[in-house]
């Protein structure tokens, strides 16, 4: 369908032939996507755009995952609009970042008044292998695997968390997989860098990272973004990894017509089931959150048995390890105490108290039990499926995407224009 | 890396020899010697005056930092070796760089306030229409490899001040130097800890006597001192020896500069580099620079 002819989606998403290109006077770019890559189908469309997969040509070599931000307001004909600051963000610590556990860019090219940023491309990712898992029936990901993903995803978020990077949204959606079994984080679309930011990093956009793997700091309306965020967000990749399921699967509660965030109750109460209250003798900086009233009446109106008991994570751990047939004399062997000690150490709930990405690498679950491979698929028999790709040229057509902005994610430029211009 | 100077875009791809990029810019100017001779311009310090005083004026009625607007003259700066500034609306260029610089140093402004901004202090330049302003955040973006993320010299500031330790008439007047450097081509010559350290130095060096002038900017403190030929002498003297000679307080940051193995050469030419554009500013007149850029935009229709 994609074949020799194939013209280049133009800015609209539409097609244009090739010849009918038009130049606008003014900008024009001098590289163009489709003299460098033949586009062979469409992955995924997520908050920012869509994204493509791609072979390079005239001497280009490999594939590529080419990710295109489309414009922000979608008509008749395309504007330039201004690049929404997630869009920059991205570009500019892309072009700055290279670590082999880091999504390695190729090249950003600005063309029809879109752009597409040119990755390399990767054949899994974390959320299509825990799927897999799942399917037909669970069997466990073996723990050497487990240990392997961790570490390099651990090496990739020190890499980020020292030269001040914040990823603010990890999941296993965006912990992409090559075919050789390198861990590469990608999606740094809420990436920011937090030294001394201007503002503080609260007031640019009020809601980040996925619910399921927000950290206990920010339901409570923290402030104050630290590494600690991603560090929650890995641990709960790690019990994801280990249980096949989201841990802590909340519902998230949508932001009101006036735009207030509200307090993600349920999410909390998800986290309070395995962890238990958390509690101020332990975590001194709690009373100071926010939110903390609302913890409070959360204890108030119902008070579940499980409420006053301390952390369950240690039972939630062993049935998990028991689910899946986790034991030391099982061929895919078992992240044993060690393992246990670790995950409890990601999932603290004072961030001061959290375990850096740092201190991880050196955790005994890494340090004991022998070499951790830089390909998590060693000594893997099962096969995982490839990157599905379409080639359905409707969704490609298609002016207006549906559902593309990031939900509960205002483009913050706007929002804080909109703000300062009424004040 | 993004925090990291040594491994940053800034310094391998941004960083320019004298030689180099006097033969940048060369090359722009051969390719259109006729609009070079037509259209002359003041020197290249005073039009940075210039647009660092409209960048000021721009901002001022949005909440934007120092260093938004520092990033932006740096944008300017990149973008200037690689296109002749008599092909471009430099009134649309230091809007957009602006616009861009807000974005990068999480202080964002609205597309149609900027363009609103713009366009009540240069009705003449700036079109209402918005795609304008974003055409050219591409062409700016493009021409800078998306390269946005720039070092500056006062996190260096602002680490030293409790290391040295600095009073904060040191670091104010340090600032205010940092604020200058801008006005010359050093953000393309030298990385930012050397700025940082030759701010330091003229800091404590040339204390300032009469504070004023123009706003946030060193040189009326510093115009007259550093000319006067003593302070200078007692400059090249401390750094040229660190036999103990000169008040303590020099001797204390020479010595600290001599363990900390400084660049001291390219300290030094930092300095003469300041002082040579406190000269030259003697000479800026606003109503100049605006004409002669007025003229070439209008007869190029380059506002279109």
């Amino acid at each position: 369908m994609f074949g020799k002819g194939f013209p280049f989606v133009n800015a609209a998403g539409g097609f244009y032939p090739r010849d009918e290109a038009r130049r606008t006077p003014g900008y024009t770019t001098k590289v163009r996507v489709r003299d460098n890559y033949h586009i062979v189908g469409f992955i995924s469309s997520g908050t920012y755009g869509r994204v493509y997969k791609a072979i390079g040509k005239n001497g280009k070599q490999g594939e590529f995952a080419i990710k295109k931000f489309k414009p922000d307001k979608e008509g008749e004909s395309i504007q330039y609009t201004g690049l929404s600051q997630s869009a920059i963000r991205e570009m500019s610590l892309c072009t700055e970042l290279s670590h082999a556990n880091v999504v390695q860019l190729e090249e950003i090219i600005l063309e029809d008044k879109c752009i597409f940023m040119v990755f390399e491309y990767t054949e899994h990712d974390l959320l299509q292998i825990i799927h897999h898992h799942t399917q037909p029936q669970r069997h466990a990901i073996p723990a050497g695997m487990v240990r392997s993903i961790l570490f390099q995803l651990l090496n990739g978020l020190l890499y980020l968390h020292t030269n001040w990077v914040l990823h603010r949204d990890l999941k296993p959606a965006n912990i992409l997989v090559t075919s050789s079994g390198a861990i590469r984080i990608g999606d740094l679309g809420l990436a920011r860098l937090f030294y001394k930011p201007l503002n503080s990093l609260f007031s640019g956009d009020k809601v980040v990272v996925t619910i399921w793997y927000r950290a206990p700091e920010l339901l409570l309306g923290s402030r104050h973004y630290t590494p600690a965020v991603d560090m929650w967000a890995v641990g709960c990749i790690f019990a994801e990894l280990l249980s096949l399921r989201p841990i802590f699967k909340g519902e998230e509660a949508k932001m009101d017509s006036k735009k207030t965030v509200p307090f993600q109750r349920n999410q909390m109460m998800k986290i309070v089931e395995i962890l238990g209250l958390p509690r101020k003798e332990h975590w001194p900086g709690l009373v100071s959150m926010p939110e903390y009233t609302q913890l409070q009446s959360m204890v108030l109106h119902r008070q579940p048995p499980h409420f006053h008991r301390g952390s369950n994570l240690e039972g939630w751990y062993q049935s998990c390890l028991k689910n899946g047939g986790y034991s030391s004399n099982s061929s895919a062997g078992t992240p044993g105490a060690d393992g246990f000690d670790l995950l409890s150490r990601m999932l603290e709930y004072d961030p001061t108290k959290r375990i850096t990405a740092q201190e991880a690498l050196e955790h005994p679950y890494f340090t004991n039990g022998g070499p951790i491979s830089g390909n998590c698929f060693d000594g893997i028999e099962s096969k995982y499926p490839h990157r599905r790709v379409t080639q359905d040229d409707n969704d490609i057509r298609t002016g207006s995407l549906p559902g593309t902005k990031r939900s509960g994610l205002p483009d913050d430029s706007l929002l804080r224009a909109s703000k300062r211009l009424k004040e | 890396m993004a925090a990291n100077y040594w491994a940053s875009t800034q310094r391998r791809y941004w960083l320019f020899s004298r030689e180099k990029l006097a033969e940048v810019r060369e090359r722009l100017r051969d390719r259109d010697k006729v609009t070079h001779s037509q259209f002359p311009l003041p020197d290249q310090r005073l039009l940075n005056v210039y647009f660092n005083q409209q960048l000021i004026k721009l901002g001022k009625r949005m909440s934007t930092r120092q260093q938004a607007i520092a990033t932006a003259q740096v944008y300017l700066k990149r973008f200037y070796t690689k296109n002749e500034i008599r092909q471009t609306n430099p009134y649309l260029v230091l809007t957009t760089a602006f616009y861009l610089a807000c974005k990068m140093e999480e202080c964002p402004q609205h597309i149609r306030f900027v363009v609103g901004e713009a366009r009540g202090l240069w009705p003449e330049f700036i079109t209402p229409d918005v795609a304008k302003l974003g055409e050219c955040e591409f062409a700016l973006i493009s021409e800078m490899s998306s390269q946005l993320i720039v070092h500056h010299p006062y996190r260096t500031l602002s680490e030293l001040q409790p290391e040295l330790p600095l009073s904060s008439d040191e670091v104010a007047l340090a600032w205010s130097v940092i604020n200058d450097h801008y006005l010359t081509d050093l953000p393309l010559l030298h990385p930012p800890h050397i700025i940082a350290i030759m701010a330091i130095i003229v800091a404590v060096v040339f204390k300032p006597s009469h504070p004023g002038g123009f706003p946030g900017s060193a040189q009326t403190a510093l115009a007259g001192a550093m000319r006067d030929g003593s302070g200078m002498n007692m400059l090249a003297a401390a750094l040229g020896d660190n036999s103990g000679a000169g008040p303590p307080r020099i001797h204390k940051l020479v010595q600290w500069l001599a363990e900390s193995e400084v660049d001291i050469k390219a300290v030094i030419e930092c300095t003469q580099e300041l002082l040579s554009l406190y000269e030259v500013w003697e000479q800026y007149s606003e109503k100049h620079c605006k004409e002669l850029i007025g003229r070439m935009v209008k007869s190029k229709n380059l506002d279109k």
